[in-house]
């Protein structure tokens, strides 16, 4: 059984169906690519994911380490091990990078976090997201560019340590540098912590940096092909285009 | 509008608009014929019971749905010379409340007394002075009127002239030339019960290049019955070079305390005055802020917060005046609403003719956290001068839905989310008063009335 199964998902928001019955496996120490054009339901399924209030569920389920999830809360989904590196970070003026670590950390244990434990593991995810000391004395994502917003998304990722990230275009505004920084982050957090990542994306490059070992693609609310890394270079080649009218021919 | 009608005291023509009933409209600077300035104590007194008696308790009227009316206050019910409740001895609300921290000095006034009053040896060696403005009058005549009602007029509303008329106690700090304080002088005013008129009266004096802090609490017990007035006048005056951080905390708890206060700092030539007033409740409160620069040099730092909840009424006027240039300006306010209260702040930039080489500018941000609630936020800025720049800016915002989803996401609940999210919102300007304990003992205070209105905050959330 995998960590995290969504079965037969179907998802509306203000009463258009984008997801209609979508069916995924992610474990821990896997690494998924989920890829699809624009408007294929891509973040709708980072989002419900995780929970958000505006997302309705009309079928299906997501079941995470046994639990079904279906109708829990967002924290309850990121005490349990999920994680979502968001498309769009969102900035919260007047809290510190660390501030806010310390209390995401502290919000899922039962005895806060000893000062010594957690300057060590800042320590150690600064080191790992090539970021300067005083970054996470900044106000979260306030006034930061867009690569240090990606940037900010990983370090907090290492910081939580969750079993499953889904990571939502997070390779969209990066420049090549701050690209493999993020994307060398994410595969030693899967090769150094097990970490089992959902990578969303519509380019390939980052999938460069970050070997999936199981491709996904997404159409129309359904998950018209699986494959392996191979499916990466078939869409690089032939275009979503293409596979479409294939799809849509056997369909 | 010209400046000539203005100081000669008349209200200006202006064309039946909305917004008519601003403040800005109708703004005279504190200065002019009403002021102190030249006349003796007793002058003044004598003045002020006479507008006393002959005026009705204020109403200011603002455009839209804005009034705020003294007239549910029962004035004959209170007394004009308050004993505390227990004479000689500090309240429990301001044991309770103040920060256990280092202070060059401290004086508690509870009802219309001081009950306590105590300073720095070592400072008062230095020849700084910190005892009750009756006192003042008493040991240092000369000074006290020297200063005492310069720009602080004593007949514009019934209750100014109260105050004026009526004060007792009251506090006086003087820094003398040359003395740099590090530890805040720490002015108290409590109200320890219903049926207190307090009518408080502050001179503070900074000396030339002086450097020192002062913090004010305003603090009342809670009380379930009855009503009281603090009905108060402060006035800060620093001379050249003279640096002050000024800071206050005003709180008057659940019971019907009304608020009706003028404060005025005067920066003098190239002096520098960092004020930062936390409004942070009273059943209905109505404060004139402002801070001018006098003389050429001056800069200053404006920055204020507000939260009101229940149903509290919350009227402030906050002014950057600037009445010679070259001189500097930065105003910043907060603030939030809830429950079914009520909060209006306008801001006003003035710049008066001849004030060349002034660069201020104004921000307001508040946020909305009920249904029920209203808020109104209001810049103006008026310029009389051309080599000049003033500007403003602001936000009225309501909870942001994404951030708190963010949040979310990271293992916070919606409570802790929104909790950080209004604190966040506060921070910019909370952060800036460089003291500590006074900033934990405000973020403590803010977390408390969001906690006791989070369900209100929660169905406002939900229902949008």
């Amino acid at each position: 059984m995998a960590d995290l199964e969504i079965r037969d998902l179907h998802v509306r928001i203000e009463e258009r169906e984008i997801l209609r019955g979508v069916d995924l496996d992610v474990s821990r120490g896997e690494v998924h690519a989920l890829m699809g054009p624009n408007g294929s339901g891509k973040s709708t399924l980072a989002n419900t994911l995780l929970g958000h209030p505006s997302y309705e569920i009309t079928e299906g389920s997501i079941t995470f380490k046994g639990e079904d999830i279906t109708a829990a809360e967002p924290h309850e989904r990121a005490h349990a091990g999920l994680f979502l590196a968001f498309q769009y970070p969102v900035s919260i003026p007047g809290v510190s990078v660390a501030n806010f670590l310390r209390m995401a950390i502290n919000a899922k244990r039962d005895e806060p976090i000893q000062v010594k434990e957690f300057r060590t593991q800042l320590q150690h995810a600064i080191e790992l997201l090539d970021v300067d000391r005083s970054f996470t004395s900044r106000h979260l994502n306030d006034g930061f560019s867009g690569g240090e917003k990606k940037r900010a998304e990983i370090l907090q990722m290492a910081m939580l340590a969750p079993d499953v990230a889904i990571l939502d275009e997070t390779d969209s505004g990066l420049d090549i540098d701050a690209l493999r920084t993020v994307a060398e982050g994410v595969q030693r957090l899967h090769d150094e912590q097990g970490l089992g990542a959902l990578i969303i994306t519509h380019y390939q490059r980052i999938l460069h940096y970050v070997k999936p070992e199981f491709v996904h693609i997404l159409m129309d609310g359904r998950i018209v092909l699986q494959g392996g890394v191979e499916l990466v270079e078939r869409l690089e080649r032939e275009g979503y285009d293409q596979i479409r009218q294939e799809v849509g021919a056997s369909a | 509008m010209t400046r000539s009608a203005k100081r000669s005291g008349q209200v200006p023509e202006v064309a039946v608009k909305p917004g008519r009933h601003r403040e800005a409209t109708l703004y005279h600077a504190l200065a002019g014929a009403g002021a102190g300035n030249g006349r003796t104590l007793e002058q003044l007194r004598e003045a002020a019971l006479k507008s006393f008696e002959t005026t009705e308790l204020p109403i200011w009227r603002r455009s839209g749905f804005w009034t705020t009316s003294l007239q549910s206050l029962d004035l004959d019910a209170l007394e004009t010379a308050p004993m505390p409740s227990e004479p000689g001895t500090v309240p429990e609300v301001v044991t309770r409340t103040l920060p256990d921290r280092p202070h060059a000095g401290r004086i508690v006034q509870s009802a219309g007394s001081v009950v306590h009053a105590a300073l720095d040896p070592a400072l008062a060696e230095r020849g700084v002075i910190l005892c009750s403005l009756q006192e003042a009058f008493q040991d240092h005549r000369e000074l006290a009127e020297r200063w005492y009602s310069k720009r602080l007029t004593v007949d514009r509303n019934k209750l100014e002239a109260a105050n004026a008329a009526f004060w007792t106690g009251g506090a006086f700090l003087h820094v003398p030339a040359g003395v740099v304080v590090e530890d805040p002088f720490e002015i108290v005013y409590a109200i320890d019960g219903p049926g207190v008129a307090q009518y408080a009266r502050t001179l503070v004096i900074g000396g030339k290049t002086s450097e020192f802090r002062v913090h004010e609490y305003d603090l009342a017990e809670d009380f379930p019955e009855g009503q009281s007035l603090h009905a108060g006048a402060f006035e800060c005056y620093l001379e050249d070079g003279a640096r002050c951080r000024l800071a206050q905390l005003q709180d008057w708890g659940r019971g019907e305390v009304y608020d009706c206060s003028t404060r005025f700092v005067g920066v003098g030539r190239d002096a520098y005055c960092h004020w930062l007033p936390s409004l942070l409740g009273g059943h209905l409160v109505r404060q004139h802020l402002e801070l001018a620069v006098s003389e050429p040099g001056g800069d200053m730092a404006f920055r204020g917060l507000f939260f009101t909840e229940a149903d509290e009424h919350l009227d402030a006027f906050a002014v950057d005046l600037h009445e010679t240039g070259p001189s500097g300006g930065d105003v910043h306010w907060r603030g939030a609403a809830t429950g079914e209260s009520r909060a209006s702040f306008e801001g006003l930039i003035q710049i008066d003719p001849g004030a060349q080489q002034t660069h201020t500018y104004l921000q307001i941000h508040t946020m909305m956290l009920s249904p029920k609630a209203r808020l109104d936020a209001i810049p103006s800025v008026l310029v009389s001068a051309d080599d000049v720049s003033a500007s403003h800016g602001g936000t009225v915002g309501e909870l942001d839905e994404a951030a708190i989803f963010y949040m979310q996401s990271r293992g916070l609940d919606r409570p802790a989310a929104v909790r950080l999210l209004v604190e966040g919102f506060f921070e910019p300007v909370l952060a800036q008063l460089n003291d500590e304990p006074l900033e934990d003992l405000i973020r403590t205070k803010l977390a408390a009335k969001l906690a006791s209105a989070r369900e209100d905050i929660e169905t406002y959330a939900t229902s949008r």
